[in-house]
């Protein structure tokens, strides 16, 4: 499940609780955000990024065989546990990416506070409710379906053999952690919050949002949506590509994220 | 002591194997249009005589329960059902079995049941019970929540029949500025209080804990006994010695009278049960609605009857095991007596009938039960 290649893996306590943190590069710092599934460790587009970025992997709480905080029990107690997570590294100025779930994270926390941020990137993101279709259904459908909605053409996922292995009995148990964990922040509303919209305004950080096509999850209305609330916000939408265009479409999507990155200040 | 209660879950008998094929699941996704109000008003009114009929042949109560989505549980809601029982019955005690609390208002609840209380005359058991997972995730509740909710909707219940209004209650899930039911319950201080399981070492625990009585739903009977087992330990740790009062056993149960006809109408017993909860594993076990452990345990269940995940069974399997009882009033006697032999449950809970099994037999079944069997297994 975890992928690891020159990210190191370390651990720091946040708020009273254990984070598992990749991290690895030099230069400007970049936090990822990950989705529901959990975090799947230092990834080949991390490793990409840490040669002009250090870049941070955490895990959120509860995923990944980490203790959940008593006291979260939302996306919102989430982010300011990551606003918390971000102040202990010691991160004033920093970049912030988010996929899926993990997007939602992120823009949450740029609601909150936009001052620290250079650069907010929203991948595929929860957090807003499309309105014209519907955010699929990913908690009461079977893991066969849920491989369905991922990806648009699984035979151009380059790892696509590693990701649907049988899982080890522990793996399997942190599988189940992880999907008990997203149940619990996202089951209502489902996958959105319906102030964050309004929150979004008042965030001006240049923000990419990077959006698979065909998004069978979360569809590409709710990047247009995304891009219509904050303000300086630009839309990057890849073709033939699923939920998760970090596997599904590597360089295309590598590419769309440095180039953004580059024009930063 | 033994008591017997009479149980039906009021199936929507009218749907086949044929209807169910065509759908991912029974449940969920078996859509409504299926349902044709006109016939289910036939139906009520038979498994109402049933209740009657059941009270005037003998049997100590009517138990009675609530699913949501389920086309072989015509009762969304058990406090309606609780409410007839009342009104067609003159002296059975009305166990309902029970409320879904976790997904209901607490103070609602405590009302509703105070009311039936005084319009029984104090005749009400009140269960309590999580609900399957389709319970949850029909009322659009994480079953993430479900246990904390079951629990805090529990201790306002009592709460609300035992400690005089108005009063705050700040919880998590039910937070109220004024609790002040007026109506209350004629059983002090509250109406016996039941717990259900149907494999959950937790469920057994929990209600050891609490001395509340529990009942098995469809566990087998070697099963069954290990988890009364698990309630016994408990109550020791507690610190006191449960008796047959503490414990129920729910089996399918059919007399006529002779041998031959009664297994011909219990085949019945078997309606549909390839489709019953056939469906995608997250229905039935949603993260964080169960522990690993209850899953396990409930893998080792027969699929059928009450069962929402387990073990595929024949119908002459299901009897070898006392899972389901058919026979002629002897042969029923002589089984219902290894049953009280081995696990020595207080209440035998008898769910008498399924699908379209055919009105004038279940009554006829009511019937031997009430005149034949109930009286002979007292006697033990």
């Amino acid at each position: 499940m975890t992928t690891t290649l020159s990210g190191r893996e370390t651990s720091i306590t946040v708020a009273g609780a254990k984070v598992q943190m990749f991290s690895g590069g030099s230069g400007p710092a970049l936090v990822f955000l990950h989705g529901a599934g959990g975090s799947a460790g230092w990834q080949a587009y991390h490793q990409e990024l840490s040669k002009k970025y250090t870049v941070y992997v955490p895990s959120q709480p509860g995923f990944n065989g980490t203790e959940r905080p008593e006291w979260v029990y939302t996306i919102n107690d989430v982010a300011h546990f990551n606003q918390a997570m971000v102040q202990q590294l010691g991160l004033d100025h920093y970049i912030l990416m988010g996929s899926s779930m993990g997007g939602w994270i992120a823009a949450e926390m740029a609601a909150m506070c936009h001052h620290n941020l250079r650069g907010l990137i929203l991948v595929d993101a929860a957090g807003i409710k499309p309105e014209n279709s519907d955010i699929a259904e990913i908690f009461m459908v079977s893991a066969q379906t849920r491989l369905k909605q991922r990806f648009f053409d699984p035979t151009q996922v380059p790892n696509y053999q590693q990701l649907t292995r049988q899982l080890s009995p522990e793996e399997q148990q942190v599988e189940h952690a992880n999907r008990e964990m997203a149940s619990r922040l996202c089951w209502r509303p489902y996958l959105h919050n319906p102030s964050l919209p309004h929150y979004l305004g008042a965030v001006p950080t240049p923000t990419l949002i990077v959006w698979g096509k065909q998004d069978a999850i979360i569809p590409v209305e709710c990047g247009e949506l995304y891009q219509k609330a904050l303000p300086n916000a630009t839309l990057r939408i890849i073709d033939h590509c699923g939920h998760s265009p970090a596997l599904e479409k590597p360089q295309e999507f590598l590419k769309t994220v440095t180039d953004f990155l580059s024009r930063l200040k | 002591m033994v008591e017997v209660y009479w149980f039906s879950e009021q199936p929507y008998g009218h749907i086949t194997d044929e209807d169910l094929a065509p759908y991912e699941s029974g449940r969920m996704h078996f859509p409504n249009k299926n349902f044709d109000p006109q016939k289910a008003q036939v139906l009520y009114q038979n498994y109402h005589d049933q209740y009657a009929w059941a009270d005037e042949m003998g049997f100590d109560g009517i138990m009675s329960n609530e699913h949501h989505s389920a086309y072989w549980c015509m009762k969304p809601s058990v406090n309606i059902d609780g409410a007839v029982i009342a009104k067609v019955t003159k002296r059975a005690k009305i166990a309902l079995l029970g409320n879904v609390i976790a997904l209901n208002d607490p103070v609602k609840m405590a009302e509703e049941l105070a009311m039936l209380d005084c319009i029984s005359g104090g005749r009400l058991i009140s269960g309590f019970v999580r609900g399957t997972a389709v319970e949850t995730l029909h009322a659009g509740i994480s079953p993430t929540e479900n246990r904390d909710r079951f629990e805090e909707a529990h201790d306002l219940i009592i709460k609300c029949w035992t400690t005089p209004g108005p009063f705050r209650w700040e919880g998590r899930y039910f937070p109220h500025r004024m609790v002040n039911p007026w109506v209350l319950p004629i059983q002090k201080p509250h109406p016996a209080i039941w717990f259900p399981g149907t494999g959950s070492p937790e469920s057994v625990i929990w209600a050891a804990q609490h001395q509340y009585p529990y009942m098995n739903l469809g566990a087998l009977l070697d099963l069954t006994i290990q988890l009364k087992g698990i309630y016994q330990e408990t109550a020791h740790e507690m610190g006191y010695d449960p008796g047959p009062e503490h414990f129920g056993y729910l089996m399918r149960v059919l007399c006529a009278d002779t041998d031959e006809r009664a297994y011909e109408i219990g085949k019945t017993f078997l309606w549909t049960q390839t489709h019953r909860q056939r469906g995608p594993i997250e229905f039935n076990d949603p993260p964080g609605y169960q522990s690993r452990e209850a899953l396990r345990i409930k893998m080792t269940r027969p699929m059928i009857g009450t069962g929402t995940i387990g073990r595929q069974m024949t119908y002459d399997d299901l009897q070898a095991a006392y899972n389901i009882v058919v026979g002629s009033p002897e042969t029923v006697i002589k089984k219902l007596r290894h049953v009280r032999k081995e696990l020595n449950p207080g209440y035998i809970l008898i769910y008498g009938n399924e699908g379209l099994m055919p009105h004038q037999d279940v009554m006829r079944s009511i019937e031997l039960l009430g005149s034949k069997v109930i009286p002979a297994i007292k006697e033990d």
